[in-house]
């Protein structure tokens, strides 16, 4: 017999091993899965690392999105605040620190430059540079308080001003929807507040909720609001508010006096959608900006955010 | 004769008629027959199992469902007291309905078999302390009694090394310990349809009236388990017909229509034992049927993640049976369940093809004889085949919620493992000529070889299957990367919020007394129920929302995430102070207001 042959015919007598081998590699993969985990000194150096670094303007992110509560658990309140937990997008921020284990990235940051790495043992803290920033010059979520907007619902007897109120946050299990804050705005069954919005891929946004619940509309004056070159935005609907499709769309429109700056309708389906109107003219002033938000639907549990850059 | 030599001549007779010593090593040889040995070691691993799900349960928090079957068998095994006590008060069709309509969606049969189990060895006999465990002891008999009779089933159609390698890997499939220690139906159902199938079997191997009856009455237990049941006809119907379709042929040339007896018991006996166990059925039979009939074919369509998507409404992807079926059991239990079903479809299809031919040769009259004796295989292999294929199929059917995950196609599981069992056989029987070959090994190292190989295939089944509690709904094996794995690929965590109960000693050092607790997806009777049984520190209270209490659970589930959201909002701040993880995935965070 051929040496090659032999080589064979011995490989063919022994191939039952593949069996008892692939079980031992099994559990080797087993063990080190099982010892593989981050351990917290990991985490607490890449806290402390962007602790140092970050600024509060700057997105802190976890990846891959699975690890989020235990990165908001280890880098605590300070950081991981619902601001960067809740974005309306990432456009806004002018550094992103990704904090990442097991190689994972955040798809949003690709197209960004990639500023530092550093590696904590298991921990991979990047810093990315966002090249199409530019600065926010009013956020009208952060501005929706008793102070700085106004709100009313509007119907065939006229305009009723919404009570800027402090009460107990409004809050359920499942299927309850978007928290009412305790900070808000009531006028009637209505309440209109700050919270944070599941989309359609259960991606948290902060946004300013406002449950309509027939076809009055609501009016949000927000004060002083400095203008730049466009009002940039984004708008949604409860998940389980949007997600069989059988909703009327919900219609927002801005205006400043008399001048008509834009306006964004959003149909079920389409999950978190952005918005953006050129404010070109208003450039360098400010202004009163009212939105006011209609549909003709009920369960209508929608929300949004802006701002102005 | 002189009187020495007839004692002598007596010594000699004594002698001759004493009996040799009895040899107690006989007692483990096993004759070729399956026999009482075969059932003392089937027993015993299933004992064994037993055993170990039972140690085991403490540490296991309560699932949704099993709080609505602690409730509902209670009072049924109340009822049934009623009964033996005061029949006539008991059978009033008030109470009847009254306590039978209680969880009227599923069947008797568990709830039962629970309620009693609580009433006589918690409540009575005091043989187990917690009454969860009692609860549950029923199905984790009835998952010891799969162990069993996948021994006993593999034996029969393959070998006993078979038989006992698939009894194993059926034991060491994470999720299904999981599942075979609750007081719910999937575990019991997966039984039951498995002692179906081999009743079924042995009544087509042995024939006779009997093992029809058994079959028929097996049959009803199993359609008073769970619906799966109602599937199972489609496997019965075309196998009987198969096996005797000489004899159907035959006497459909004699003008007669012959249906196989144990079809027959099936269809009339099965019926009348799912009546008489269910007394929620003595009413209005028909109508109630039609509703539970249409309660399963309407289900609502839960959430449940797969590949980082919620689906919520049909279609169902097509792909999410067999991914996971991948990602959640053992490596190499695939591995020996792919050589197995490869060499069964080989040999059934050249079976078939020989037959073919061997049909198109001979006359009539001797070929049913002479295919019969080839053919006996065969029928244990399809009938092997349907049965594993049948629970597995209907998850292809893009109208099948998905909800529920591996739990609803465990059924399947002893047959996939009875078939890694033969392609275990087969790669022990290559090893065996390899290892005669070695010059060096005699009898002792060639077993000493056959066991190490043997251990290798069971010890990380066992590991994983080991590291996987209390986290079953969520144990991924590392043919996907385990946990981790299972996170990264956007599988579904868990289901049922029976992850509370292991944040209880964290809650414990760190909650204040009095403490209100939001449970999110845990049912209020499953909290009582650990407090009780001091699972959880009795004095916290139980918050149905986050707004309500002062600390928050969240157990991770993708369509989860919006109660976060609203602990975001209603607490001001985004940090869970405590986050329960398994290999680092979270299963739980708490979150605490301030």
């Amino acid at each position: 017999m051929q040496g090659p042959e032999k080589a064979t015919k011995w490989l063919k007598s022994w191939a039952f091993a593949a069996v008892p081998l692939v079980g031992l590699v099994e559990l080797g993969a087993h063990v080190a899965e099982v010892r593989g985990v981050t351990p917290d000194s990991d985490w607490t150096a890449a806290r402390d690392s962007v602790k140092a670094a970050a600024r509060p303007e700057d997105l802190i992110a976890f990846a891959p999105r699975w690890v989020d509560p235990v990165g908001r658990e280890k880098f605590g309140r300070e950081l991981a605040t619902i601001e960067r937990e809740a974005p309306g997008d990432v456009s806004r921020f002018p550094r992103a620190f990704e904090v990442s284990i097991r190689g994972k990235h955040w798809p949003e940051f690709e197209t960004w430059k990639r500023d530092d790495e550093k590696h904590f043992g298991a921990v991979t803290v990047t810093t990315f540079e966002n090249p199409g920033y530019r600065p926010t010059l009013t956020d009208l979520v952060s501005n929706l308080d008793g102070e700085h907007a106004a709100v009313s619902h509007v119907d065939a007897s006229g305009e009723a001003a919404c009570a800027w109120n402090i009460g107990a946050p409004l809050t359920g299990n499942l299927g309850f929807g978007p928290a009412i804050p305790s900070h808000r705005f009531e006028c009637g069954g209505t309440r209109v507040g700050v919270s944070v919005v599941a989309d359609m891929d259960y991606v948290p946004h902060r946004c300013i909720y406002v449950p309509l619940s027939g076809s009055t509309p609501i009016r949000i004056t927000f004060k002083d609001v400095t203008f730049g070159d466009v009002l940039h935005g984004n708008h949604g609907l409860y998940v389980e508010a949007e997600r069989m499709r059988t909703g009327a769309p919900v219609s927002i429109s801005f205006s400043v006096g008399e001048e008509h700056i834009g306006r964004a309708e959003h149909r079920d389906g389409e999950s978190w959608k952005g918005f953006e109107f050129s404010t070109g003219d208003l450039k360098g002033q400010k202004g009163d900006l009212v939105a006011e938000i209609s549909s003709s639907g009920s369960r209508r549990m929608y929300c949004f955010e802006a701002i102005t850059r | 004769m002189s009187e020495p030599e007839k004692n002598e001549k007596k010594t000699a007779a004594e002698k001759a008629d004493a009996k040799p010593p009895f040899d107690w090593s006989t007692l483990f040889v096993f004759p070729e027959k399956i026999g009482w040995r075969d059932h003392a070691l089937g027993g015993i691993s299933a004992a064994t199992y037993v055993g170990i799900l039972i140690v085991t349960a403490r540490t296991l928090g309560f699932a949704r469902d099993e709080s609505f079957y602690f409730s509902a068998g209670q009072s049924y095994a109340h009822w049934i007291e009623l009964l033996m006590h005061d029949s006539a008060r008991a059978l009033d069709k008030s109470v009847v309905d009254g306590v039978w309509g209680q969880n009227h969606e599923h069947p008797s049969l568990m709830k039962i078999l629970f309620g009693l189990s609580n009433l006589y060895f918690h409540e009575k006999w005091e043989l187990f302390k917690d009454a969860s465990t009692a609860f549950r002891f029923p199905g984790m008999v009835m998952s010891g009694m799969a162990v069993w009779v996948t021994y006993l089933f593999g034996a029969r159609v393959f070998s006993r090394r078979a038989g006992f390698v698939a009894a194993v890997l059926l034991a060491t499939m994470p999720q299904l310990f999981y599942n075979a220690h609750l007081a719910c139906f999937d575990a019991p159902i997966m039984a039951m349809w498995l002692l179906a199938v081999y009743i079924y079997y042995r009544s087509v191997q042995e024939g006779g009236l009997g093992w029809a009856i058994a079959f028929g009455i097996v049959y009803g237990l199993t359609l008073d388990t769970k619906h799966n049941a109602w599937i199972l006809p489609l496997v019965f119907i075309p196998h009987a017909f198969w096996v005797q379709r000489f004899a159907i042929a035959k006497n459909l040339k004699l003008g007669r229509l012959v249906i196989p007896t144990n079809l027959v018991t099936m269809a009339v006996l099965g019926p009348l034992v799912l009546y008489a166990l269910w007394p929620w059925l003595w009413s209005d039979t028909i109508t109630r049927i039609q509703e539970w009939v249409e309660f399963h074919t309407h289900h609502v369509y839960y959430n449940m993640e797969f590949l980082g998507k919620n689906y919520y409404e049909p279609p169902s992807p097509p792909g999410y049976m067999p991914l996971l079926v991948i990602a959640t059991v053992p490596g190499i239990t695939m591995l020996l369940f792919f050589i197995g079903i490869f060499d069964r479809l080989r040999a059934l299809v050249l079976r078939f093809a020989a037959s073919f031919k061997k049909e198109n040769a001979q006359p009539g009259a001797s070929r049913a004889e002479d295919a019969r004796k080839p053919a006996r295989h065969a029928e244990a292999d399809v009938l092997i085949f349907l049965a594993f294929s049948a629970p597995l199929a209907v998850f292809l059917l893009p109208a099948t919620p998905i909800f529920g995950g591996t739990k609803h196609w465990l059924p399947a599981y002893p047959f996939l493992a009875m078939l890694a069992g033969h392609g275990f056989d087969l790669a022990a029987a290559k090893a065996d000529v390899a290892f005669r070959k070695v010059r060096s090994w005699n009898a002792d190292k060639i077993e000493i070889a056959h066991a190490i190989m043997m251990a290798l295939v069971f010890v990380a089944p066992i590991a994983e299957t080991a590291h996987s509690h209390p986290f079953g709904i969520g144990a991924y094996v590392p043919t996907v990367g385990g946990f981790a794995g299972g996170a990264d690929l956007g599988l579904n965590r868990q289901f049922w919020g029976y992850t509370t109960q292991s944040v209880g000693p964290w809650l414990e050092k760190n909650a204040p007394r009095n403490a209100r607790v939001f449970i999110h997806d845990t049912t209020g009777d499953a909290w009582n129920r650990m407090e009780a049984e001091g699972r959880i520190r009795g004095d916290l209270r139980a918050a149905g929302s986050p707004g309500d209490a002062d600390f928050a659970l969240v157990q991770h589930e993708l369509h989860m995430n919006e109660v976060d959201d609203q602990i975001w909002v209603a607490y001001g701040h985004t940090s869970p102070a405590y986050v329960l993880t398994q290999d680092g995935v979270p299963f739980v965070s708490v979150y605490r207001r301030k």
